[in-house]
Formats: C-alpha cells, structure tokens, sequence
C-alpha cells in the first residue's frame, strides 16, 4: 500500500474520534483527540493491524500555556500517524493503552516519570529510568525543572520498593552488574527449577539526560552530544538526528555526503553485528567463535578509524553535510578490508547453521511468531528473523538510501537461530552496498550551508540503526536551541519481547535470548 | 616404608607439593592450547601460581549467614579428598605410593567428594547463583558419575582386579583403547564433566549464574578449591591414561600420556559450545547405556574365554 492510502485508511478508522487532522509533512497526521478517546482510537489502529507504537513523546508546552502534550507515533512503512492528546499541566491524566497495545507499558512508564502523566490503569507503575532515589514529583522533561544536584540528605528518601506479592517465588536476578550483560540493566526472573515463570525488566542505570540537556544546547553542540548516546551506533543517531534537523531548516546534504553517511551505516552496521555475533556466541558458550569474530571485527574497527580518526564516536555528520571526504587511498583500503571480511563472513555463516553443538542452543529456541512481531510491535532484525519486514532503509528509504537502494534480509523461523542468519546475511548485503557506494560515489561538494537558528516545527526523522529503527522527535521554536528531542531507540521496543517471550524458557537459555535482540542499554537509558 | 620416606610422599613428591604444583602446570596448559586454538595468545607458564599466591594472600570474605565451619570447612575437606586419592595412582610413572584391594572404587569416590563439597558450598549461602551452581553440580555427578564408573570398571574387569596398581601392570602389555573405544571415550568426556571443562561447565556458566556454586567464595576457600580441581585433573588423567593407554611404567611414558589426553580435551573445550544441564543429563543417558553395552560385551567374552 502506498504512503498515502495508508495515512487515509488511518484517518478513517478514526474518524470516530478526531477533534482535528494536521499534515505536518506528506509522511505524516497528526489527529488530535480527547484523552478519553485514546484507549478506543490506540485499539481501532491496532485491531486494524495498522503499523505498530513506535514511541509515545511527551511533550511540555511550558507553565505559560499550561498545557502538556502526550504524542502517541504510529509506523507503517514511511506513514507516521501521530495521535495528539492535549493535558492540563497541573493534573494531566490519560488512561493506558496496554489493553489493545502491551508493549505500551515501558512508554508509559517513562511518560509518567518524565512529565508527571498520570496514567490510570497502566500494569507496571514501576519507574523505569528515574532512580529510586529521585524525589517524588520531579519531573525532569518538564520546561521548569532545572536540573541541579540534590542536597545528599533529600537524595536519602528512597521510595520503597514494593514487598514481593509471592514470597516464595525464587527469583534470579540478572543486573544490575551480572557477567551476561556489558551494560547495566536489571532483570528479575523468577525460576521454578531451571523454568523461568516471569520476568520484569528495570533500566536506567546509565541515564544521563540527554533529551533534557539537548534543550539548553544549540543545533550543532546537540549534535556531538547526541553522538554520544550510543558506543556502537553513534553515526546512526548523528544521522538520524543531521536529517531531521536538515529537513527542519529546508537544507539538503549534498549527494557525495549523503553516500559518505550511508557507507559509515554500512560500516557501522558491520561491526555492530560482528560485535553481536560474538557477544552472542560468548552467551551461549562458544568463546572460540566470540573471539574469532572479535578478531575479524577489528579489521572493520580500523578502517573506521583510518577513515574517521576514531574507533567509536566518528563523528562523520555535521549539520548540512560530512567532515570527511573518501580519497583514493582509503577507497582501496575499504574494499580490501570488505573483501577479507565477506570471506570470513562466509565462514560464520557456515559455523552457526552447520555446528551441531551450537544449532542445540540456537535452533527452535526463542521462538517469535509473526503475530507476535505485531502485537509486540517489534522491530529491526529481531522482526526480519520472524518473517516481518521491519527495515526504514527499505520501507521508508532516507538519505542516499534511495539511490543506494538496500535489499531487506529475512528469515522465517523466528528462533535464535534465524537471528544468526539474519545478521549475517545482512553482512553480505551490506559489503555489496558498500562496494556499490565506492564504485559510485558522487563528485561534489561535502557540505551545504547550514543556518543557526532552525524555523519553528516538528518532524519524526527515522533511521535503521544495527538494532532497528531509530526514533527521533525533533522539534524546534524557532532559536538556536531545540525545544524537544525525543530519541526512542531500538532496543526498547524489543524489550517487551524478552519479558513476555522467556517464559517458559530454561534459565540457561536467557542469556542467549536476551543477546537476541542485541540489547543496547545505554542507547536505551539515553 | 620408612617415617621419612612416608612423609616425604605425603608431603612434597610424588604427592603433596608435586602434584599440586604439576596441576597448575596442566591448568596453564590447557588454558594456553585453548587461547591459541581460539587465537589468543594465553597466559604466561606461572600464571596459575601467581593466580594461588595472589587468592591465598588476600582477604577471604565470608558472607552473612553461613555456616562458618562448613564454608572454611568445606574447601579443606574437599581438597584433602583430591590429594587422599593422588596416593593411589601411579603419579610420575611410579608405583602407586599407597594400594590395597579396591582402591579403585575408593580414588573414584575421594575424587567425586570434591564435587560434592562444592556442591555443597553453593547451598550454605543464601546466594542465587550459588544455589542454582550448586543444583546442576550436583545433577551433574549424577549423570555422569556412573557412566564413568562404569567406563573405568571395563579395564578393571579385563585385568581381573580392583587395584589401581594391577590393572596399569595389565594395561601396560594391552592397550584398552584398541579394545575398549567406546570405554576411553565415556572415559575422557566423563573426567570433562567431574573437571567441568566447557562444554560440560554448565555449573559454572558465568554468563548465567555468574560463579555458581562458588559465587561467594573469594581468597584462601577459592584458592582451595581451584588447587583440589588442579589435583582432581592429575588424578583423572593419571587413571584414564594407565588405563586405556598402555598403562604408565615411566615418567616419560607419564609425561606423554596425560599431556596427550589433556590435549585433547583442550581441544573439545575450544571446539564446543556449552551444552544446558538438560542436554548434558540427556548425553550422559547415552553415554551410560553405550557403556553398559561394552561391558556386557566384556562379560561375554570372559566367560566365552573361561569356558
């Protein structure tokens, strides 16, 4: 279906409910609504199976207006349906739309905490990001909060935790510091034996406010900031946050620019899934697999850092365009470098779907059906290892994506295994992408003009990242500074999949399904 | 035996000091075969000493709520199992210092008494992972327990005796391997499992339950125990290469013998991936049956021979 056919089957199925219908951009609706309509709306677009909940932004007008905003993002291929719910500032309330949508919860959870929502029915009231120590009523995304140290005595009232309504469940707890995760997370599993009966997830261990320190830096300091989210997928932030800017201010990155930030995606993406794949074998107990791939991961470690100076943050995007430029000589060692790895790539493809021991731990483990994909609204490989197309890059094609085109990867099984094979048959179509980039690259310049201040507007830039879609809410006053940015990161979709889906799983196998989904925390935490 | 000679067995070589020392060397080389196969470069050659030296110096923090005499206990009783039982195997190629009737059934037992004193240490603290350590340790014993009983029970039977020394005399003029593969094989994978080398290190799978069983234990008890599991390995490499590889008579024939099995079972760490305790219960069913096939075999043929 087309863009357009999709945003008016939209409108229809909400017609019942809308008070106002804005078209922000040709992708996009925003319809306004009552809150009490939006359980009904949220369940007629999930009934529908129109697209999934992409992320929910809340959004605080300022004391003046008195008003906060609760921005529910519907996807569907390139449409973004935005249900727009309007909240008085000194009691906003909103019921919860986990009944046709569960993997609300976690949104909800941050929308409460964050801007003092008060969501009535929600199932977790738990907070998820916010220490236990925060005081009760701050809420740091509003516009009149400051963030300031606390004075150590107040920082001592700590919220109780709740007493566990089953005493004698045996719970294991994976986190916060725990050898299976390299960032911290917390996960609570309770275990019969070695099945696991339920599970809850708590984050927020590395949360640095980023959202709320990008309102009081300007365009291009935010930029280095938000490059900083993430270790693995710092360009794909840059990137998508460079593109929503660009649209905002009317600019468009030259076309050698856009295939520069398309091949370090490319790069990017190899390494984070090299990186994964070993990660993933260590969980299951395969080190010699883990340290191979760490091995070959390097070669793609260095040509980043002989291409950008840096092994992590590249820092490639400015706004308008790229800091560097491609020269022949790091050409070469591009396609050298990409040569040597696809054949080793091959080498893993073998390994995971021919070794006995390891198909043990992977085949018909960890299941995802397509229908849970849907429910779960999940995204990323995690989705195309289930049969469901979830890819920005070829759903709804940004940058040089559309003259670089990318074909989409999927696998039907939907168990841990076809997530192997997903990945690294992504790896194939990534070196082909980047050696058709290199053998095409556009002359021109690197970089257009870029003003300092940004005309006033709202616009959803979105970005596959290794792990998926990336989310960001970009909107602007009219200054030198944003007024919100909303990042919402792969992972924390994928989530609700590991906390409904390991149930009934041997313990021994979390650590594998968890890796699944190749959890970023810190991406997460923000 | 003399009061000196006794104690110099006891206490230095070829038990005691020795053993312990030439444990570690095997630890070093089995985590340096495993870091080149995995293209690493590996520890250097006084790595495992300097790790005892370091555990044995430092702070041993016991945590609340256990029982003190088992948790300082514990450690003691399960190395002094390893070590009791070093005395019955033919170490460095010399005859076993110490032997009776049936030593055999009593070194498997001294050596399944370190497992089950870490089993047992996981469940003397309110830790979880230690609990859950301490569970697969012991469904582990007791799938693997009687397959490699009865594993080396087949050399025993072929010789006619129960005496570790006797059936290294016999091994040494027929290698069992040749006769008993499927022996050597439950054998090998069996002394795998008592060591808990990948891929049977489900108990201690640190991407799961952290440490397990020994979760809580730091300096002088964990040190204890990582020298019992150094002896542990001599000891079952010593009685695995007598057994089926042509008996040892010489401390080259010792040297040889057990690097070569160490070697292997390196091998099979690297090349694995960590079975789940469900999966190694599910191996060892075979491995018993596979076994307890052979020895019927074994049987028929004596009688067929005595007939």
């Amino acid at each position: 279906m087309s863009t357009e056919s999709l945003l008016k089957t939209a409108q229809q199925l909400l017609t019942a409910w809308t008070l106002e219908t804005r078209a922000p951009e040709w992708n996009r609706i925003d319809i306004v609504l009552r809150p009490d309509d939006l359980p009904g709306a949220a369940a007629a677009l999930a009934g529908a199976r129109w697209g999934y909940l992409a992320a929910i932004t809340g959004l605080d007008n300022g004391p003046e207006s008195g008003v906060i905003e609760a921005l529910y993002h519907f996807c569907s291929g390139a449409a973004i349906v935005t249900l727009r719910i309007s909240l008085p500032r000194q009691q906003p309330r909103l019921p919860s739309v986990c009944q046709s949508i569960p993997s609300a919860t976690l949104y909800e959870r941050e929308l409460m905490e964050m801007f003092g929502v008060d969501i009535v029915d929600t199932p977790n009231r738990q907070r998820l990001f916010l220490p236990d120590d925060w005081q009760e009523g701050v809420y740091p995304l509003r516009k009149d909060y400051r963030p300031q140290p606390l004075p150590v005595e107040e920082r001592r009232v700590i919220r109780p935790i709740p007493e566990n309504s089953q005493p004698d469940r045996f719970t294991v707890p994976i986190g916060p510091q725990h050898p299976a995760l390299k960032e911290p997370g917390h996960f609570d599993f309770s275990v019969d034996g070695e099945v696991i009966t339920g599970a809850s997830v708590r984050l927020g261990y590395v949360h640095r406010g980023i959202e709320k320190a990008c309102e009081e830096r300007s365009w291009v300091q935010c930029q280095y900031l938000i490059e900083r989210i993430c270790g693995i997928c710092s360009h794909s932030h840059a990137y998508a946050y460079c593109l929503g800017v660009e649209r905002l201010a009317g600019v468009e990155a030259p076309p050698r620019a856009q295939a520069i930030r398309e091949l370090v995606a490319g790069l990017e993406r190899i390494h984070s899934h090299l990186l994964w794949v070993g990660v993933s074998a260590h969980e299951a107990g395969f080190d010699t697999l883990f340290m191979y791939s760490w091995r070959d991961r390097e070669t793609v470690m260095d040509l980043l850092e002989t291409f950008t100076g840096n092994r992590v943050n590249y820092s490639v995007n400015v706004l308008g365009g790229v800091k560097y430029d491609v020269t022949l000589d790091i050409a070469d060692k591009i396609r050298r470098g990409i040569n040597f790895l696809e054949e080793r790539t091959h080498h893993y493809l073998d390994v995971v779907t021919k070794d006995a021991a390891f198909l043990q731990r992977t085949r018909g483990i960890g299941v995802i059906t397509p229908a849970e994909v849907e429910r779960l609204g999940l995204i990323g490989p995690t989705a195309r290892a289930s049969g469901v197309v979830r890819d920005i890059r070829v759903e709804a094609p940004y940058g040089s994506y559309r003259s670089f085109p990318v074909s989409s990867v999927r696998e039907s099984a939907g168990d841990l295994e076809a997530k192997f094979i997903v990945r690294i048959n992504e790896l194939f179509v990534t070196y082909k992408a980047i050696q058709t980039i290199m053998d095409n690259l556009p002359e021109g310049e690197l970089t257009a003009r870029f003003p300092r201040k940004i005309p006033a507007g709202e616009t959803i830039s979105r970005v596959e990242a290794p792990r998926g879609e990336l989310f960001y809410f970009i909107k602007s006053n009219g200054s030198d500074k944003p007024e919100r940015v909303r990042v919402r990161t792969p992972s924390i979709n994928n989530f609700t999949s590991v906390v409904s889906l390991v149930v009934g799983h041997q313990l021994a196998d979390v650590p594998l399904i968890l890796a699944g989904i190749d959890p970023c925390f810190s991406c997460n935490d923000r | 035996m003399s009061d000196l000679q006794t104690v110099v067995t006891f206490l230095f070589f070829p038990s005691g000091l020795f053993v312990m020392l030439y444990g570690m060397a095997y630890e070093w080389a089995d985590r340096k075969v495993v870091a080149r196969l995995q293209n690493r470069i590996g520890p250097r050659w006084f790595q495992p000493l300097a790790d005892m030296v370091k555990l044995l110096s430092k702070e041993e923090i016991e945590p609340a709520g256990v029982n003190r005499l088992l948790f300082v206990g514990l450690p003691l009783v399960g190395l002094a199992g390893a070590m009791t039982a070093s005395l019955y195997v033919p170490l460095a190629g010399l005859k076993p210092p110490a032997s009776f009737t049936g030593d055999l059934i009593v070194v498997l037992y001294l050596l399944s008494l370190l497992t089950i004193c870490i089993g047992l240490a996981g469940t003397i603290t309110p830790n979880r992972f230690s609990m859950i350590g301490s569970t697969r340790v012991l469904t582990q014993v007791f799938s693997y327990e009687a397959p490699f009983l009865l594993a080396l029970i087949g050399p025993a039977m072929a010789a006619g005796s129960w005496t570790i020394g006797n059936i290294n005399f016999y091994a040494s003029s027929h290698w069992l391997l040749l006769t008993q593969p499927l022996g050597f094989v439950v054998a090998l994978i069996g002394l795998m499992g008592k060591l808990e080398l990948p891929p049977f290190d489900a108990p201690e799978a640190e991407t799961e339950i952290v440490a397990g069983s020994l979760t809580e234990y730091s300096g002088r008890g964990l040190a204890l125990f990582k020298l019992g599991k150094a002896v542990e390995l001599i000891v079952g490499l010593t009685l695995v290469a007598a057994f089926f590889l042509g008996g040892i008579n010489n401390p080259l024939e010792f040297l040889l013998k057990t690097l070569g099995l160490l070697f292997v079972m390196a091998g099979i760490s690297a090349l694995m991936t960590r079975f789940r305790i469900d999966q190694v219960v599910r191996w060892w069913r075979y491995g018993a049956l596979l076994v307890l096939g052979q020895m019927l075999v074994i049987i028929a043929w004596q009688i067929w021979k005595g007939l």
